[in-house]
């Protein structure tokens, strides 16, 4: 017999969205692009951990020119960010087949038919985005981070560096709520996929450029460039610098940077909010 | 259908819309309407923009009304529990091109809380019941536009609902499809559901429903059966093909009838004729043919397509008394 909460609709909800997105050759591609970078670390790690048993003295000279790969938060903060990149072109891609075609071709109607609500709707689809997300930066950097532990002293490892993990998960959770939220409330108002990729590039491209020459050109003397609060106009470093904490870094802007991404999802909710509301309502 | 059903018919009407009005801000889509729904087929009729669209939104929960209350199963339409007495097939595809079939009712399993075995077995059946077990293995965009129709028919009959709501699902589909799912749409009315049809083509309802519901910008024009429909439409003007052998003495003949206003030769083959009276008519004509011993190859009506009844029926509403 069913059961009567409604809860268990969210996840049918972002399976489907993700099957639709696994079907494309195109996500298959991106998919391979970040799984590169994630291949190359992987070896880069073994390879570092051979050398420190059979040359010591290669691997730390190896390990101080490769500073991101010494096995502290900062290699896996990094490499999550790496990942971010493709992920993000992966989402601008990917954002119509996840909830924007629902909009243009009655998936919306489909599901608004069944017992669910808008919020469970919202829900389910933010599931299938943050575990895209999820999949593409958090788990292949905790794969690492064990890798990191097994390979060298693992018990001293684990023991003094597990919050990493922590790090990890937080960031990752960060990355896939705001970015999901963001995502999200673009697709409600933009669901075809041309306007979406250009306003996606137009945001994590060509705001970060503007941010960069804003504070090159404006900054006062006095001031550290990375303290520029032009900055705060770069969405994905704001998410960089409040991840940093989770890793135990404290980077400048910090503050600024969790204001920026709170307005940000605050906004992304209610812009998603009041678009379900018109489309459940339109005739 | 050999589900377990979610919920027990009671004997009251499945459906009970009282003095519905929706307005999108300035624009008034539905109008004081009251209708009950029962087992069997209804045919809900209007022409594009009739507000047929916006009732079938209200009665499936997906927006609430204005003014006016309507119940499913004695439950608020908008709530999670009449949603569970209703299976909606809408008019589009859900972009689910690149999906089988068969994981497309599965979702639609899953939306209603069935999991595992249960949502194996559901989606199985309902597979076998709209036809499509031996094809739901293939994407649907593989599909023709028939076989998309029972796809999404199955989503819509995995939960046994009690009302069965099937926006415009004969349209674009060809003669053999459409018969098929005329069978489908009877056999289920059979097992006692309620199958609301809409259609802007009132000939798709003639052999198709018990009951039909006529909404015309925002109101509902008639409802009831076939039978009052045509009482209603009794004065209505109609134009029929008559194709015979020998048009010039039929059409002098068929000049006597009371209920024949017009006769015109078109071709060598065919009259078309314009009626008052359409019941009349074809009572008339029938003895017609017997006593006058003519060959008459074939008998059409050729404008029952929705869109001048509704102006003749909106007409015919807007007169006083």
């Amino acid at each position: 017999m069913a059961t009567s909460l409604a809860w268990f609709s969210i996840w049918p909800i972002a399976r489907t969205a993700m099957l639709l997105v696994f079907r494309r050759k195109l996500f298959w591609l991106l998919f391979a692009v970040a799984m590169l970078s994630f291949i190359f670390t992987f070896g880069a790690i073994y390879l570092l951990a051979t050398l420190k048993q059979e040359l010591p003295q290669m691997a730390r000279f190896i390990t101080s020119m490769l500073k991101d790969l010494d096995g502290s938060g900062t290699t896996y903060l990094n490499f999550m960010k790496l990942q971010g990149t493709v992920m993000m072109i992966l989402l601008a891609f990917a954002g119509s087949v996840l909830a924007g075609n629902d909009h243009s071709r009655g998936g919306f109607m489909f599901y608004m038919s069944r017992r669910i609500s808008l919020v469970y709707y919202a829900l389910g689809k933010l599931l299938a985005i943050g575990l895209l997300v999820l999949l593409i930066t958090t788990i292949p950097a905790l794969v690492l981070f064990f890798e990191y532990g097994l390979l060298g002293d693992m018990a001293e490892y684990f023991r003094e560096n597990f919050q990493i993990v922590f790090g990890i998960i937080g960031y990752g959770l960060l990355l896939s709520l705001s970015i999901g939220l963001l995502l999200l409330a673009l697709v409600s108002w933009m669901p075809r996929p041309v306007p979406l990729v250009i306003l996606w590039g137009g945001l994590f491209v060509f705001l970060p450029i503007l941010s960069s020459v804003l504070a090159e050109t404006l900054r006062d003397s006095e001031v550290n460039l990375e303290e520029s609060s032009w900055r705060l106009l770069d969405l994905w470093n704001n998410l960089y610098i409040v991840g940093s904490k989770f890793f135990g870094v404290e980077l400048p802007l910090f503050y600024g940077a969790i204001i920026v991404i709170f307005t940000v999802c605050l906004f992304s909710i209610t812009a998603i909010f009041f678009r379900l509301r018109y489309l459940q309502h339109q005739s | 259908m050999t589900l377990e059903p979610s919920v027990s018919v009671s004997a009251s009407p499945i459906v009970e819309v009282k003095n519905v009005s929706k307005w999108f801000g300035p624009l008034m889509a539905l109008n004081g309407i009251s209708l009950d729904i029962n087992p069997g087929i209804t045919g809900l009729v209007g022409p594009n923009g009739a507000g047929k669209t916006t009732l079938l939104r209200l009665l499936t929960g997906q927006s609430k009304p204005s003014i006016g209350g309507i119940r499913i199963c004695e439950n608020n339409a908008w709530s999670a529990k009449a949603k569970s007495h209703v299976g909606f097939c809408p008019y589009g595809d859900a972009a689910w091109d690149e999906m089988p079939g068969r994981k497309a009712v599965r979702v639609s399993a899953g939306l209603h809380g069935f999991k595992g075995d249960e949502a194996r077995h559901r989606t199985e059946t309902v597979l076998d019941i709209v036809g499509m077990a031996d094809r739901a293995h293939r994407p649907i965009r593989t599909y023709s536009k028939g076989m998309r129709q029972r796809i999404k028919l199955g989503q819509a009959l995995i939960h046994d609902p009690d009302l069965l709501v099937l926006d415009e699902p004969l349209n674009g589909i060809d003669p053999v499809g459409r018969d098929e799912l005329n069978e489908l749409f009877i056999r289920l009315a059979q097992d006692g559901k309620a199958v609301l049809i809409s259609s802007h083509i009132l000939n798709e309802m003639d052999q198709l429903a018990d009951h039909i519901i006529f909404v015309c910008r925002g109101k509902l024009l008639a409802s009831g059966s076939l039978e009052t429909i045509r009482d209603l439409l009794d004065d209505y003007p109609l134009k029929v093909r008559v194709s015979c052998e020998t048009p010039r003495r039929v059409a002098s003949l068929l000049m006597e009838l009371d209920s024949v206003k017009s006769v015109r030769i078109e071709t060598s083959d065919d009259l078309f004729l314009e009626v008052q009276n359409p019941n009349r008519f074809y009572g008339e004509f029938a003895e017609f043919v017997l006593s006058k011993n003519v060959d008459i190859r074939g008998l059409k009506a050729t404008d029952t397509s929705a869109e001048p009844i509704f102006d003749y029926l909106m007409e015919r509403s807007s007169k006083p008394g």
